[in-house]
């Protein structure tokens, strides 16, 4: 690395150090089509937003292409054609195209010019971060690409998992969902909170909570940029604290907490156990703290009737939480429904206040 | 098989009679799946009037299993990993559309629906009264312009990226079965020369393999 300069060493700041904050001087850029610039820098918008202000031939591409593919299979890796998977997307998000055409154009037309985002030198620090250091994709692309959504994404934010997508159509299966009080609580990118508040009516609102700043800072963004801002209010604290001027008025209250047994933690997969924040994953030592006081506290911020969704660790998670509903809560809830995602395994728990 | 070849990335097929797990077997430890059979002789859908392509994605779905991959582990928080693909069985005609290289479960569904909706009218053949006949609106949009028979309310033509493209290919194979293959007849009734039509059947690739393997099997020259 000694060879970049002091503008190179920057680029290469959010694989580096794992912190934006000092990149907050640096120019403003305009974010996305909404008439107003966010203020987001540069070096930490999310490649996909970066403007093509570089670019490179279909023959430096195609070389890159082959030194990541024989990368992934040459690593520990447990995955490499997932890798490869992932290497399309990196590419599709540092070029304009989606097709990724230039690696055929490689062969054929080996000099004819590809716009990039970032530096083609950068691409390679990028994905030796993917594939040596197990960086997740989202966290190098700053994006998930979530139901309908692409989401940013940075460190100190929990990448939206496929499985919570489901939660979104249990909200959309409520009569008169789209015109009431939600709460996201433990919103992370904010992704539950904006798929509902982009089905919401006139009169709905999300309010979308979290303890963390970043995630703050970052559902706040994903608000923005889908124009959300009178319909999803992100408030910053811990489960129902933010939420005392809307006690016993909430249509409904969906949560993915953390939720893996803490001796669980250091065995995860690298990409989750080295880089997403353990604050959003650990879920204490059975991994139902949090749970246990979500079901709790559902009873007094929802009116009569309202609707609650939490996603658990799986089987034996939701059956327990299901059944203290019916003995510890007895009659305070009613249609507790145990509810698999698409893998087969018991994920969700919802039902209804009496 | 030469049809399973181009297929390979976007779905397979087999007989409805088939319980899929004797007959197929598909692994994601490739980039995409892989298809391990599939015939290209099939023809699905009867003359009872079954018209598919008309329905509305959700009238469609209603027809379908639609499943995702069951993938081994606990998931959730556990997991960074976009085990997101979505298979999509058409329970009346037993094909099966799927697609895994998108970025969401979201848009997988969305691409194995196109694909369906692509195999189906590759795959469903109605049967057409050649006395008088008049080329459907659908077909008449994928016509070139220079087409005698295409007026100019037809609008500009629609190519392979149209989502109604499908609908014009299964009106055009279910001519192309109805002359026996024979590509100036069809031509003949779709007010285009040989060539025109050879150039249309041609310019894709899922069109071109469903009308030489007709016309392989009918003993006939395929199409260059």
């Amino acid at each position: 690395m000694g060879f970049l300069g002091e503008k190179d060493m920057f680029c290469c700041l959010p694989i580096c150090s794992f912190r934006f904050t000092c990149s907050r001087s640096r120019g403003q850029i305009r974010f996305c089509s909404s008439s107003r610039p966010l203020s987001i820098t540069t070096t930490s918008a999310p490649l996909f937003l970066r403007p093509l202000s570089h670019n490179t031939t279909s023959s430096h591409l195609q070389t890159f292409h082959a030194w990541a593919k024989s990368l992934a299979f040459s690593s520990n890796h447990p995955d490499p054609p997932h890798l490869i998977r992932e290497l399309t997307w990196l590419l599709q998000d540092a070029t304009s195209d989606p097709h990724t055409s230039f690696l055929q154009l490689g062969t054929t037309h080996p000099i004819w010019r590809v716009p990039l985002r970032v530096e083609l030198k950068e691409l390679y620090v990028l994905w030796k971060a993917r594939v040596e250091e197990r960086r997740p994709l989202q966290y190098i692309v700053g994006c998930e690409h979530w139901r309908d959504l692409i989401l940013v994404v940075r460190d100190g934010v929990l990448i939206p998992r496929p499985e919570t997508e489901m939660m979104v159509d249990f909200v959309k299966e409520i009569d008169g969902s789209e015109s009431g009080l939600w709460a996201d609580l433990g919103t992370g990118s904010g992704a539950i909170a904006v798929a509902i508040g982009k089905m919401l009516g006139e009169d709905g609102k999300v309010f979308a909570v979290d303890l963390s700043q970043t995630a703050v800072e970052v559902a706040e963004i994903n608000v923005e940029r889908y124009g959300l801002k009178d319909k999803v209010e992100v408030r910053h604290g811990s489960w129902f604290e933010p939420l005392e001027d809307v006690v016993g008025k909430l249509t409904g209250v969906v949560s993915n907490p953390p939720y893996i047994p803490s001796k669980h933690i250091p065995g995860l997969q690298v990409e989750v156990g080295k880089h997403e924040p353990q604050l959003a994953l650990d879920g204490g030592e059975d991994g139902l703290h949090h749970l246990l006081h979500l079901c709790e506290g559902c009873l007094s911020v929802l009116k009569s009737g309202g609707f609650f969704g939490f996603e658990t660790n799986g089987d034996e998670h939701s059956e327990l939480i299901a059944g203290l509903m019916k003995t510890r809560w007895s009659g305070q809830f009613r249609d507790v429904k145990v509810i698999a995602d698409f893998a087969g395994i018991k994920r969700f728990v919802t039902g209804f206040k009496m | 098989m030469e049809m399973a070849r181009t297929l390979t990335r976007w779905a397979y097929c087999l007989p409805p009679s088939l319980p899929p797990s004797s007959s197929c077997s598909f692994s994601l430890t490739r980039r995409t799946l892989q298809i391990r059979t599939f015939s290209s002789k099939i023809t699905i859908g009867s003359n009872s009037g079954e018209d598919y392509l008309h329905l509305t994605n959700d009238e469609l779905v209603k027809q379908c299993n639609v499943t995702t991959f069951k993938v081994s582990g606990p998931g959730g928080q556990h997991r960074n990993k976009r085990e997101s693909a979505v298979r999509i069985t058409h329970v009346p005609t037993g094909i099966v559309a799927q697609a895994v290289e998108d970025r969401s479960q979201h848009k997988n569904r969305a691409s194995a629906l196109d694909r369906l909706r692509t195999l189906l009218s590759l795959k469903v053949r109605k049967t057409i009264d050649l006395d008088g006949y008049q080329p459907p609106q659908e077909l008449l949009q994928i016509l070139p312009k220079v087409s005698t028979i295409r007026g100019s309310d037809v609008g500009s033509q629609i190519g392979p990226n149209n989502s109604k493209f499908a609908l014009g290919v299964q009106s055009l194979l279910d001519l192309i079965y109805a002359v026996e293959g024979s590509v100036s007849d069809a031509a003949k009734l779709l007010g285009l020369s040989t060539g025109a039509l050879s150039r249309l059947l041609l310019s894709d690739d899922s069109l071109r393999m469903a009308v030489n393997d007709f016309r392989t099997s009918k003993g006939m020259r395929p199409l260059r």
